[in-house]
């Protein structure tokens, strides 16, 4: 008895084969060992306990392995008893077992199916499709084409539907026409990655655009530490969380693209000489954005949501030089400064800032809205209209801008090449062109009832101050100082989105 | 037929015979059937009360007979939610927007 293997079976056993050449231990052991389990106490199975049943010194194990450790085996005397494997599964050591045993095993189901074990994918699959599922995927795999194309039909109008566009196989973009700045400007970044950099100098490369994917990755900036020497005090400890910064100055962008505004932690953006004639909206998404400078720009008005970046965490803001108009020159609809006086306050009264003594005043240190401007209503096309008495503030969408929020939500719509846009109806090619424009810059959204649309109703002009943030640090007004409002151009999604009189 | 001219409702006919009828303020939304059933312009429309439009299929002047509705609706409110326009619909709608002039 003492021969005995005292632990449940080899589950191996089972994947034998029975014309198995030459002895092995195992199979004379199992039928002896089977007797023995029917006997112990340990598998009385009619009341499996959940727990191990206690082990007393007293009891009469004979089977109990930690006793017959050192037990001898047939083996020979003076012999340790090897084990190997699992402990559900174990197994003496065989001293004339075969590495040729390896091909044997291969037959267990590993648990791990691999896409070219074909046999095994069909036993390993649960469901009754299982393997015909397994077949569709490697056939989809191997011929995409086979799926067919996206359907765009010249012959009728109908626009692909979600369902068709998610079936189309999503086309792999290699550009081997990438510019040579381009190139540059990846390498750069890729190297800032790399070394852990936080300050991205893509300067004096004569960017004309920021190509896709180039600035995406710096979202995962992981900041190296810098330290070289055990320093010698705590404070040469440095934060690790990456202070962004990227600087696009002397370049030829006229857009900045939709990636930039995507680094929500961006603290620090310089795009100083280039050819922006306009910031885009979601420029609000860079909430964290301490310094911006845009000076030296083709800029003629400012996106309104850029307050709301001056009254959070922004700080320096170059502004000058750009063409920017002057509030003497333009009309003014409503004057929103300096009005308390009596009558009509001239010109140079209004673009004064409060006297005050001592402390200066908490308005001393924010943006002051000035003026606005007169409305600009705009009909469905987007050109100005002059209001008439019929077209009264109607807060409801028209027909054409309702189906074009449903068009640019469609997904695909980037994909569609020029030769596609040939096959639409010439109506449809400048709505789509829109759409994807719409897609660019991030959704554009009403400055007023902040709904998504698409083509604006109403624009108008907001003259505001902000002295206090620009040029260097942050500082108050002082007394009596001369105001020089910037022109912030804000869009309605309808002729009733205007400013409150 | 004269006295159909002052009429509440009007009938707009698709290019596949569907027949519409609506509420004239609603129809009037749109510029062109408004121009149509101008009494002071002696077209058959406006005699008629009858609106032939044929380069408009039943599907989509049923959604345009919505979207009438809808702005008739939604004329005075502020914070009007989006009507629900079916995207396979949507390239259509838009033909039908700018000849509609809605």
């Amino acid at each position: 008895m003492d021969n005995e293997i005292p632990l449940p079976p080899p589950r191996r056993l089972r994947h034998r084969s029975s014309s198995r050449a030459g002895p092995s231990p195992a199979p004379s052991v199992a039928p002896s060992f089977h007797k023995s389990r029917r006997l112990s106490r340990f598998d009385d199975r009619s009341s499996q306990p959940s727990s191990d049943p206690a082990l007393f010194s007293s009891d009469d194990i004979p089977a109990s392995g930690l006793e017959n450790y050192n037990a001898p085996v047939a083996g020979g005397p003076g012999r340790k008893r090897r084990y190997r494997g699992t402990w559900w599964g174990e197994q003496a050591v065989d001293p004339k077992r075969k590495r040729a045993d390896f091909k044997e095993k291969r037959h267990v189901d590993s648990g791990v199916w691999m896409g070219s074990d074909e046999s095994l994918a069909e036993s390993s699959l649960p469901s009754e499709d299982g393997p015909a599922w397994g077949e569709d995927l490697l056939k989809s795999v191997l011929d995409p084409q086979g799926q067919g194309r996206f359907p765009l039909e010249s012959s009728t109008l109908r626009a692909p539907t979600p369902v068709q566009a998610q079936s189309r196989p999503i086309p792999v973009f290699i550009k081997d026409g990438e510019s040579e700045e381009h190139r540059i400007a990846k390498a750069i970044v890729n190297n800032c990655l790399e070394k852990g950099e936080d300050s991205i100098d893509l300067g004096n490369l004569n960017l004309k655009s920021i190509g896709p994917g180039l600035l995406a990755p710096l979202q995962h900036l992981t900041k190296l530490p810098s330290v070289t020497e055990p320093p010698t005090s705590e404070n040469a400890y440095t934060s690790l969380q990456p202070f962004l910064r990227i600087f696009l100055p002397n370049n030829n962008l006229t857009n900045l693209g939709s990636e930039l505004f995507e680094l929500k932690d961006l603290k620090v953006l310089s795009v100083r000489s280039n050819k922006l004639t306009m910031l885009p909206a979601n420029i609000r998404n860079l909430t964290s954005l301490q310094v911006l400078n845009i000076a030296v720009n083709e800029l003629t008005s400012l996106p309104w949501e850029l307050l709301g970046l001056l009254q959070g965490e922004l700080k320096h803001f170059s502004i000058y030089p750009n063409p920017f108009p002057s509030i003497e020159e333009t009309i003014v609809a409503v004057w929103r400064h300096g009005s308390s006086q009596e009558g009509e306050p001239s010109i140079d009264e209004v673009l004064k800032f409060n006297e005050y003594e001592g402390e200066p005043p908490s308005d001393a240190w924010t943006a002051i809205r000035v003026a606005t401007g007169s409305v600009n209503r705009l009909d469905m096309d987007g050109r100005p209209v002059q209001p008439s008495s019929s077209h009264s503030a109607n807060h409801a969408p028209s027909l054409r801008e309702l189906s074009l929020r449903t068009l640019v939500k469609m997904p695909g719509l980037d994909q569609i090449t020029e030769e596609e846009l040939l096959d639409f109806p010439p109506l449809a090619v400048p709505l789509i062109a829109m759409a994807q424009k719409w897609h660019a810059d991030g959704g554009w959204h009403c400055s007023v009832c902040h709904k998504e649309y698409v083509n604006p109703r109403s624009q108008w002009t907001e003259w505001w101050d902000c002295t206090p943030h620009e040029n260097g640090m942050k500082r108050p007004r002082t007394s009596g100082e001369k105001l020089r409002p910037l022109p912030f151009s804000r869009f309605g999604c309808s002729w009733a989105c205007v400013p409150d009189s | 037929m004269a006295n159909n001219t002052t009429s509440d409702f009007v009938t707009l006919v698709s290019s596949d015979g569907f027949e519409f009828v609506i509420s004239r303020s609603a129809a009037c939304v749109s510029g062109t059937i408004r121009r149509m059933l101008d009494p002071a312009s002696k077209f058959s429309e406006a005699l008629t009360g009858r609106c032939n439009l044929e380069t408009l299929s039943g599907v989509v002047l049923e959604k345009v007979c919505e979207y009438f509705l809808y702005n008739e609706k939604h004329k005075d409110q502020t914070n009007v939610p989006d009507m629900d326009v079916p995207p396979e619909l949507c390239l259509e709608l838009l033909m039908a927007a700018d000849y509609l002039d809605t």
